[in-house]
């Protein structure tokens, strides 16, 4: 790494576009929301800017702390159960023939394509009471002459519960996992692998102590790709969802339509936005200076 | 050692030499482990175009096999707009993003400036805000400043390409510098060293490496446009409807097997478009 | 009765009243917002865009239409075409929220809306909409007296009502026991439990919930709400899920047996399934009536118009009620149904023309302010977090 002052062409040429785009089209509709969150609804339509803080300290009732934490919670387990799938098909890809690598790809990011919308849908499909997991089951089932034993097949609950919602979750961002991890585990130098093995590591300490430690940077984008648009999703906790599966970002979007409270929903995403980008500077802080990484 | 140790040692020895310590493709549990997940992420999918064809207004039981929704489909022209808006933005979004994602990158994992770390804060807000935050943003921004929406087609949807292509160069950036931190910077040296310049070393020794990185950073960013909801929601008016838009309005009640249809058909589209592009660009092993 | 005939007269005739061309109306004042600098540059770039073809004061042969979903019938939108020449794009929205979000920060274009009764309260409170001109609009003449005037729009300066229907619940025959004609199967019982779904709106499950409990559906009384969110989490261990307005998919595939649902959505599941029935509980129910509106900032009024009248033709309004199944409050459109060969099975179903009895019980919802707006939502977040 070198300081910006030694080539300040490149620097700003590289720096421009991105930083143009991001003030002007990112932070300042930001600002606007920001104002909001500092503001107070008059009648239907209008808001003043009162410089109220009345919506962040509304966020700190109990009813809202508890749904933050079910987030959270929700979220963590998402990210954890995408990482375990993730990391072993990433891998595969990566040592995958040349040939078979941009259709694995393919395959892993095509499903991606189709609206989530409809994605949500056809898991409401498979996992409903008469869908095909269940069938799928049945059959099993009587096919193991279980239905003799302990009388008829009772098709399992698997849709609006917290149990859908978590698969869903992992359904919907689980390619958000394997792009990054692909990315680090394809770069890794197989030369370290083969040396660890050569030198008489077991194929399992070789994982933990050389490709692990080496891959990590594409776990944290993993991780950070999964968990936060995890933390804000609220179509899928509407749809799969059932009594009790409202998120933060179920609360939000509803400030923002029914509840028709903007100023409220505002304070809301940025105590969400508060809390992220503190995490992460943190994590750039401890990094220091050695940081050689993302975000 | 005993015989069958002996027996077992050089049985997986001769194991190792057919299937290579590193090739992890040929192990039975990755591979299980894989079939497992393609069989997760396909199995609505499937279920979603085999119902396609189903002689119901509903997906909920089968009533036997038509084609009487894709002709619903190809002749519904709001369904066709939609469509054909929805791929020109995820086309346009992802040339820009890709490119400004890309010297974002570039220029982190390059120089040392003084606030880098909040800014590299800033550049993963776009990641943190919850889509919902961002929508109303976007919103409230192009109203006040008074972007106009009546513009003859395509630039009618420039304001949602705005918004998409702000969202996505973020995770660009994230991709392709995941990629760089594994970069030799003795290489770059080496290129110096022998006298190419500042512009041919980039070209010639970075660009390179980072092409993979570029493909993972552009393809998540087609998706994350193609694929994007909320933000577009809120941005879009009457004449700028997008593919999601349409089919959360037509599956709020039901999915009809029109949508399953045209996803089918998207599906289908995305495939091919990859297929030739790939016979094109003829994927060459790098690192 | 030959349907294509009597179209064909109504098109010609409508087409008649069109061409002479209507004036533009004098431009009303608008709230300071985008609005009118988008229309100022909308207008501008149409003009260039379209060159001379496009004189002032008349308006392109467009129309933005935002409707809910399988609200129109199949052929009514080509027909309005046929007639004026006003080609109409259709958009969808899925709920009155949805509607107003849209619209609230700045009209984006659209020209015809159609709200339900007290969203249009609502909209005309916070200035949203346009008056409309009752000259333009002469087939008026045909809705129902009781349609004529409306609490929520006195005079119905701003909006003509489309459909009008219930709420009630949705059920598989099979399944229950005996009719489920109480609020308490769905609100108070372990019967049905884990068979039930309520709709996902605020409003209406705390509204059906306060009228199990014998008071309005429109109560503003902060401790009668409480007591109805009390009664809802008791229950909560019962109920599958609050249904995001697909509990006729969730009844038709097995998922629950009894559901909260608009009428017209049950009758349409109960096309394909004959196992399924709709019931008005005893305790009343929600009544409500879409309206065609036009929003500010509407860039073709005068179409818009042409267009709610053309809704209102009582040959095309039967048609269209017929082929949605929700009940129209044109009389003179049921009096043609009256006269088909199968118009009974419309007229006479009571899922969509309820008894006078199940008619006294139910109560309009009513735009209470927003006070009452944020109790409802608190109470619902309560009930959500339980």
């Amino acid at each position: 790494m070198e300081s910006w002052r030694k080539h300040p062409l490149v620097f700003w040429v590289f720096a421009l576009p991105g930083t143009f785009w991001l003030f002007v089209f990112f932070l300042a509709p930001l600002a606007f929301i920001w104002l909001m969150s500092l503001g107070e609804k008059r009648g239907i339509v209008d808001i003043d800017i009162t410089w109220t803080l009345a919506n962040y300290a509304r966020a700190f009732e109990p009813v809202y702390v508890k749904i933050i934490w079910k987030s959270v919670w929700i979220s963590a387990l998402v990210t954890l159960l995408c990482l375990l799938i993730a990391y072993p098909v990433a891998f595969a890809i990566a040592f995958a023939r040349p040939r078979w690598k941009p259709w694995m790809l393919l395959g892993v990011i095509l499903p991606f394509w189709i609206n989530m919308l409809v994605r949500t849908y056809a898991l409401i499909a498979v996992f409903r009471t008469r869908g095909y997991v269940n069938f799928g089951l049945e059959w099993l089932y009587n096919a193991l002459w279980l239905d003799k034993l302990f009388g008829p097949f009772e098709p399992f609950t698997l849709l609006y519960n917290n149990f859908a919602v978590v698969a869903g979750i992992v359904y919907v961002y689980m390619p958000f996992m394997v792009l990054p991890l692909y990315a680090s585990i394809e770069k890794l130098d197989r030369s370290y692998l083969e040396a660890s093995l050569d030198l008489g590591a077991s194929q399992a300490r070789t994982f933990w102590k050389v490709t692990w430690p080496l891959t990590m940077p594409g776990v944290v984008s993993g991780i950070i790709l999964v968990f936060i648009p995890a933390l804000g999703s609220f179509l899928i906790p509407d749809l799969l969802g059932g009594t009790n599966a409202q998120m933060i970002g179920n609360v939000i979007a509803r400030q923002f339509k029914s509840a028709n409270d903007w100023p409220f929903g505002a304070a809301l995403s940025f105590l969400l936005m508060y809390a992220t980008f503190g995490a992460l500077a943190i994590r750039a802080l401890m990094a220091g200076r050695k940081s050689s990484m993302e975000v | 050692m005993t015989q069958q140790a002996r027996e077992v040692f050089w049985l997986t020895r001769i194991m190792r030499i057919r299937s290579g310590p590193l090739e992890y493709s040929r192990r039975l549990w990755l591979r299980l482990v894989v079939a497992a997940t393609f069989l997760l992420l396909y199995a609505p999918i499937i279920t979603l175009m085999v119902f396609s064809f189903n002689n119901s207004r509903r997906n909920v039981v089968w009533r036997g096999f038509t084609w009487k929704y894709y002709e619903k489909a190809w002749n519904n022209d709001g369904l066709f707009e939609a469509f054909t808006n929805s791929l020109t933005i995820a086309f346009v979004s992802t040339l820009l993003s890709t490119i400004i994602g890309a010297m974002v990158a570039v220029m982190l994992w390059r120089f040392r400036f003084p606030g880098k770390a909040a800014y590299e804060g800033l550049m993963a807000l776009p990641i943190v805000v919850p889509e919902i935050c961002m929508g109303v943003a976007m919103m409230v921004f192009f109203a006040r400043i008074g972007w106009p929406a009546d513009l003859p087609w395509p630039l009618n949807l420039s304001a949602i390409t705005i918004a998409h292509i702000a969202f996505s160069f973020p995770f660009v950036a994230i991709v392709v510098r995941a990629r760089l931190a594994g970069f030799n910077r003795e290489l770059e040296e080496a290129s110096h060293d022998l006298g190419a310049s500042e512009w041919q070393t980039f070209w010639n020794v970075v660009f390179p490496y980072m092409k993979p990185g570029l493909i993972g950073g552009a393809l998540l960013a087609f998706t994350l446009s193609l694929d994007d909801f909320v933000i577009t929601f809120f941005t879009s008016g009457p004449n700028t409807v997008t593919f999601p838009v349409k089919v959360y309005s037509m599956v709020r009640f039901s999915v009809t097997p029109e949508v399953n249809a045209a996803s089918t058909v998207l599906v289908l589209i995305t495939v091919v478009m990859t297929a030739i592009a790939m016979r094109f660009n003829k994927p060459q092993d790098s690192a | 009765m030959d349907n294509n005939q009597k179209k064909a007269i109504m098109a010609s005739k409508t087409r008649k009243e069109e061409e002479g061309s209507l004036p533009m109306r004098a431009k009303r004042s608008f709230r300071p917002t985008r609005r009118n600098f988008l229309t100022g540059t909308g207008a501008a770039i149409a003009a260039i865009s379209f060159g001379p073809a496009v004189s002032f004061g008349a308006e392109e042969k467009k129309l933005n239409f935002y409707n809910w979903d399988t609200y129109i019938g199949e052929t009514t939108l080509a027909d309005f075409k046929k007639a004026t020449g006003i080609s109409v794009k259709m958009d969808l929205f899925a709920d009155n929220d949805e509607l107003l979000a849209k619209l609230k920060n700045g009209n984006p274009g659209y020209d015809v809306i159609v709200p339900t009764n007290d969203y249009v309260e609502r909209m005309i409170k916070a200035g949203m909409l346009m008056e409309l001109d009752h000259a333009k609009i002469p087939n008026f003449k045909y809705l129902e007296k009781r349609f004529q005037d409306a609490k929520f729009d006195p005079g119905r300066k701003y909006s003509i009502t489309y459909m009008w229907g219930t709420i009630g619940v949705g059920y598989r025959p099979s399944k229950v026991k005996e009719t489920p004609d109480s609020w308490k199967y769905l609100y108070d019982s372990d019967e049905y439990a884990g068979k039930i779904a309520l709709l996902a709106e605020a409003g209406t499950v705390i509204g059906c919930a306060l009228q199990y409990l014998g008071y309005s559906f429109n109560s503003t009384s902060a401790e009668e709400i409480a007591k109805a969110a009390d009664l809802i989490i008791r229950n909560k261990k019962n109920i599958k899920t609050f249904a995001a307005d697909n509990g006729q998919d969730l009844l038709a595939s097995g998922e629950v047996d009894l559901t909260q649902e608009w009428n017209g959505d049950i009758l349409q599941v109960m096309e394909e399934d004959k196992d399924i029935g709709f019931v008005v509980p005893k305790e009343g129910a929600l009544l409500w009536q879409d309206c065609l509106c036009i929003p500010k900032g509407a860039p073709h009024p005068d179409n818009a118009h042409a267009f709610i009248n053309f809704m209102n033709e009582p040959e095309i309004a039967a048609n269209n009620a017929l082929y949605i199944q929700y009940a129209t409050p044109n009389a003179a459109a049921k009096a043609l149904i009256a006269k088909m060969k199968d118009g009974k099975d419309y007229l006479e179903n009571p899922a969509i023309f309820p008894p006078a009895a199940v008619m006294a019980k139910l109560e309009e919802a009513v735009y209470l302010g927003e006070a009452r707006a944020k109790l409802i939502q608190d109470a619902w977040t309560k009930i959500q977090a339980a």
